[in-house]
């Protein structure tokens, strides 16, 4: 798989591919099998980066998937060069695409959320170093809360708050940080590979005196 | 007994500590340092994402505590903090961020003792003695989180010093998912004003002030449910750079850990859908409740962060907060 391939997934996943480029790379799903277990596994990543890794975001992304094949009939219709028969076929196929997304995701997210936790070492002082990893959830159902009171999600909007924001916030959070951690936080803060902090100016900008 | 195995018993029995070490008595220790010394030095901080070289200046001084954190890679980024205020220097976005509050007790707050209702949430215990290439003998103590709504802290802990050389912060399943061990450490009691002076030229940044409009307000909103042993600390107004508008903020503490909770109104075809973002040891949870953007941060784990963030009702319609099922709990 090429890297345009790749870039295209990428961009379809988020949405931004452009429609003309969304067909093409749609007839190459219902061929290659290979381009549709990348898929699942963009689906993946976007949905654990998006979300907290929970099952319900990789279907949101393998319903974008469907919704996105479920638009192709219709351009399909208005440019009337394929025969009905073929264009049933499309749809057909397209809802095997958007399965196969959902089903690979789904499966994926799952493998993440029910693998073994790695057993607590019994410690001693001289134990080898252990390897720094990426910050996990522990799994485990969570309760649900007591109201549902959560609106549904804009259908415009990236899922889950942007780095600039979340900068923003933890200059906000800083002094209450566990005394612990908070040259971890501040060192985040500072961190080269950090992104951009404001775009913005709130009420109150002022030089400082 | 054969002579080899007594002289054996004499030099095990020799080498122990003439007391039974205590890892609360080590964190005591610690605590005492943290807040009393000056000193200068170099750290790195190791996490699967990036690793970052930091300078550190800490100064404490007629009660008075001073520091700058400078990174030593790329464009040369500065936090520096002068008691309740924060200022982050972004030198290559030409941009200022101040964060200033009032004297609370609970800011910028020691280490709490782990006792009392703070030994249902975590265990400290007695790990052993390392000796670190950098620094030589050192105690190591571990914190280990009891559920799995907070994270564990191991600690090493420099036997003359007292001051904690490395920590490992790790996951409810022990895996250490941060890493900030000191390649340089040195005390000075005379460390100049003019060393918490940024390294740039501060009349060409924009300045953006972040500052409450009111501290312990009653709060408009509240978490319903909450991990145990999480207590709103505090709760207040406040601007936050790029929010568009004063913005409710809600602290909830274990006593160690801790979660800010941000409330605004959502802009009209902009609320953001229910998501986690992470970055190194600190997670964000937003979701969108009764039209308000609720965003929860801090250094725990995002199953924390969700279950208060989900939970937030206005304040009339949450009486009090009750805790969420036990997760993972090891006793």
């Amino acid at each position: 798989m090429t890297d345009r391939i790749k870039e295209q997934l990428s961009a379809f996943l988020d949405g931004e591919l452009p429609d003309p480029e969304s067909a093409l790379l749609l007839k190459r799903l219902e061929r290659d099998d290979d381009l549709r277990g990348a898929l699942s596994r963009y689906s993946l990543i976007g949905a654990v980066l998006r979300s907290d890794g929970d099952v319900p975001a990789a279907r949101q992304v393998a319903a974008r998937v469907s919704a996105a094949i479920a638009r192709e009939p219709t351009r399909i219709g208005r440019h009337a060069w394929l025969p009905g028969r073929v264009a049933l076929g499309r749809g057909v196929a397209g809802i095997a695409i958007a399965a196969g997304v959902a089903f690979g995701a789904v499966m994926l997210v799952q493998q993440v959320l029910t693998a073994e936790p790695e057993a607590p070492a019994a410690v001693l002082a001289r134990a080898e170093v252990p390897p720094v990893q990426p910050v996990s959830d522990d799994g485990g159902p969570l309760d649900p809360p007591a109201e549902s009171y959560v609106t549904p999600p804009a259908a415009d909007v990236p899922a889950g708050i942007a780095p600039a924001e979340l900068a923003n916030y933890l200059v906000a959070h800083y002094g209450y940080a566990s005394p612990l951690v908070r040259r971890s936080v501040g060192a985040g803060l500072i961190s080269d590979d950090y992104p951009a902090l404001v775009d913005a100016e709130p009420p109150g900008d002022a030089p400082r005196p | 007994m054969s002579l080899r195995a007594g002289i054996a018993l004499s030099l095990g029995l020799a080498a122990l500590p003439a007391f039974a070490e205590s890892g609360q008595e080590w964190l005591a220790r610690m605590g005492a340092a943290l807040n009393n010394s000056s000193y200068v030095g170099e750290f790195v901080s190791e996490s699967a994402e990036r690793t970052e070289r930091l300078a550190i200046t800490h100064r404490v001084r007629d009660g008075v505590v001073s520091e700058r954190l400078v990174s030593l890679e790329g464009a040369g980024r500065e936090l520096v903090r002068e008691n309740n205020e924060v200022v982050v220097y972004l030198p290559d976005q030409k941009l200022a961020i101040i964060e200033r509050r009032s004297g609370r007790s609970d800011l910028m707050g020691a280490l709490p003792q782990f006792e009392g209702r703070m030994a249902s949430w975590y265990k400290v215990d007695w790990v052993g003695r390392e000796t670190l290439d950098d620094f030589g003998p050192t105690a190591v103590v571990a914190v280990r989180p009891l559920d799995g709504y907070r994270f564990g802290y191991r600690l090493w802990i420099d036997l003359d010093t007292h001051m904690p050389v490395r920590s490992d912060l790790s996951d409810g399943s022990g895996r250490v998912i941060e890493r900030l061990r000191f390649t340089r450490l040195q005390f000075d009691n005379d460390i100049p004003d003019s060393a918490f002076e940024p390294a740039l030229d501060r009349r060409k940044l924009r300045w953006v002030r972040q500052s409450p409009q009111s501290d312990d307000v009653a709060p408009a909103w509240r978490a319903a449910q909450v991990p145990p042993g999480f207590r709103l600390s505090m709760s207040g107004m406040q601007s936050v750079a790029g929010s568009g508008g004063p913005v409710n903020h809600l602290v909830y503490s274990d006593g160690l850990a801790s979660v800010s909770v941000f409330v605004q109104q959502a802009a009209a075809g902009k609320a953001r859908p229910q998501g986690t973002t992470r970055s190194g040891v600190a997670s964000a949870f937003t979701t969108v409740v009764d039209g308000h953007q609720v965003t929860a941060v801090g250094e725990v784990p995002p199953r924390t962060l969700k279950v208060i963030a989900t939970s937030i009702r206005p304040a009339g319609l949450a009486t009090g907060s009750r805790p969420a099922a036990a997760a993972n709990r090891r006793d």
